[in-house]
């Protein structure tokens, strides 16, 4: 049965928390630019840039679960099979690179950094490349779990025998996890309940709220 | 082993000798204080003026003399806050 053309949660709940999840994901940008600016501190630049490409990445998929919607209710399938693909590329492209840029901001002093950055732009373009053929974007969720799995065994190696896992890495975890899960959610043939799609994304806020909180403990 | 200064650490050093010397200190004593290389020193140098944290001052003696300006004491107000925002994230 197609959904209801006033459907609550695409409607009411999905903008509200696309628009502040992107207003957190913009203030954590804007607010270390400063620190970035008299530093040139690598870390910071890659950290910012996550946060950048998160942003974005809520924005594209808010667009694409609108048109995904609309064209359902209206029954415009044919102009889906046009857009969608190009919308996945995209959302393929920013979130992986949103996902890399986490990752680099850890890792950073451990590796050449323009090969480093190099294989993180081929990596999310191959990705997009694939989601766009498959015309998928299920296939982005497939794919960045790999990278997340594979993403956190590395870093267990790296750190073993060190400390356990960090609240820092723990809450990088949930940004990456969360956004795979908030992926899910657009799909109407999402595995769980509607109540559930607004507990993740509360979740997912709180977790913004918190990195955000933690960053004006030392930049006011 | 003394521990390799990062190189963040090595810039707010360099401002902290100019600024504890009443913001004038010329560049061979600053070098010697640095603890660097002249190499080192030479390359942070080139870096701290092209950033405009310092500028040069040529007094009517001709003597040169390195100062902060406004970013470079930006910089050290901040340095702390920065370096705390590095390890909460551990960037």
């Amino acid at each position: 049965m197609p959904p209801h053309f006033f459907d609550l949660h695409i409607l009411i709940i999905e903008p509200i928390f696309t628009l502040v999840t992107v207003i957190f994901c913009f203030l954590i940008y804007f607010k270390t630019k400063e620190s970035y600016d008299l530093t040139r501190y690598k870390g910071i630049g890659y950290f910012r840039d996550a946060f950048l490409f998160f942003g974005l990445s809520y924005v594209l998929r808010f667009v694409f679960s609108l048109v995904f919607f609309s064209t359902i209710v209206f029954d415009l399938i044919p102009s889906r099979e046009i857009f969608s693909p190009f919308f996945i590329f995209l959302l393929g492209y920013f979130s992986t690179m949103g996902i890399f840029y986490l990752i680099f901001s850890l890792v950073w002093k451990k590796f050449n950094n323009r090969n480093m950055l190099i294989f993180g732009h081929s990596i999310a373009v191959l990705l997009s490349v694939i989601s766009f053929i498959t015309r998928s974007h299920m296939m982005i969720i497939y794919l960045q779990c790999i990278l997340l799995v594979i993403a956190v065994v590395l870093s267990f190696v790296m750190h073993m025998g060190r400390k356990k896992l960090s609240k820092t890495k723990l809450l990088y975890l949930l940004v990456a996890g969360l956004w795979l899960i908030n992926l899910l959610v657009i799909d109407r043939r999402k595995p769980f309940s509607s109540g559930l799609d607004i507990f993740f994304e509360a979740v997912s806020l709180a977790v913004f709220a918190v990195i955000y909180h933690k960053i004006l403990k030392w930049i006011k | 082993m003394t521990k390799k200064r990062e190189r963040l650490e090595v810039i707010f050093d360099i401002l902290k000798d100019i600024s504890e010397h009443h913001n004038s200190i010329k560049p061979t004593p600053l070098l010697r204080r640095s603890g660097l290389s002249s190499n080192s020193f030479s390359e942070y140098y080139k870096e701290l003026i092209s950033k405009e944290f310092i500028r040069e001052i040529v007094d009517e003696h001709g003597k040169k003399y390195v100062t902060l300006s406004d970013k470079g004491f930006t910089f050290l107000e901040k340095y702390k806050l920065i370096i705390g925002f590095i390890g909460e994230f551990e960037l």
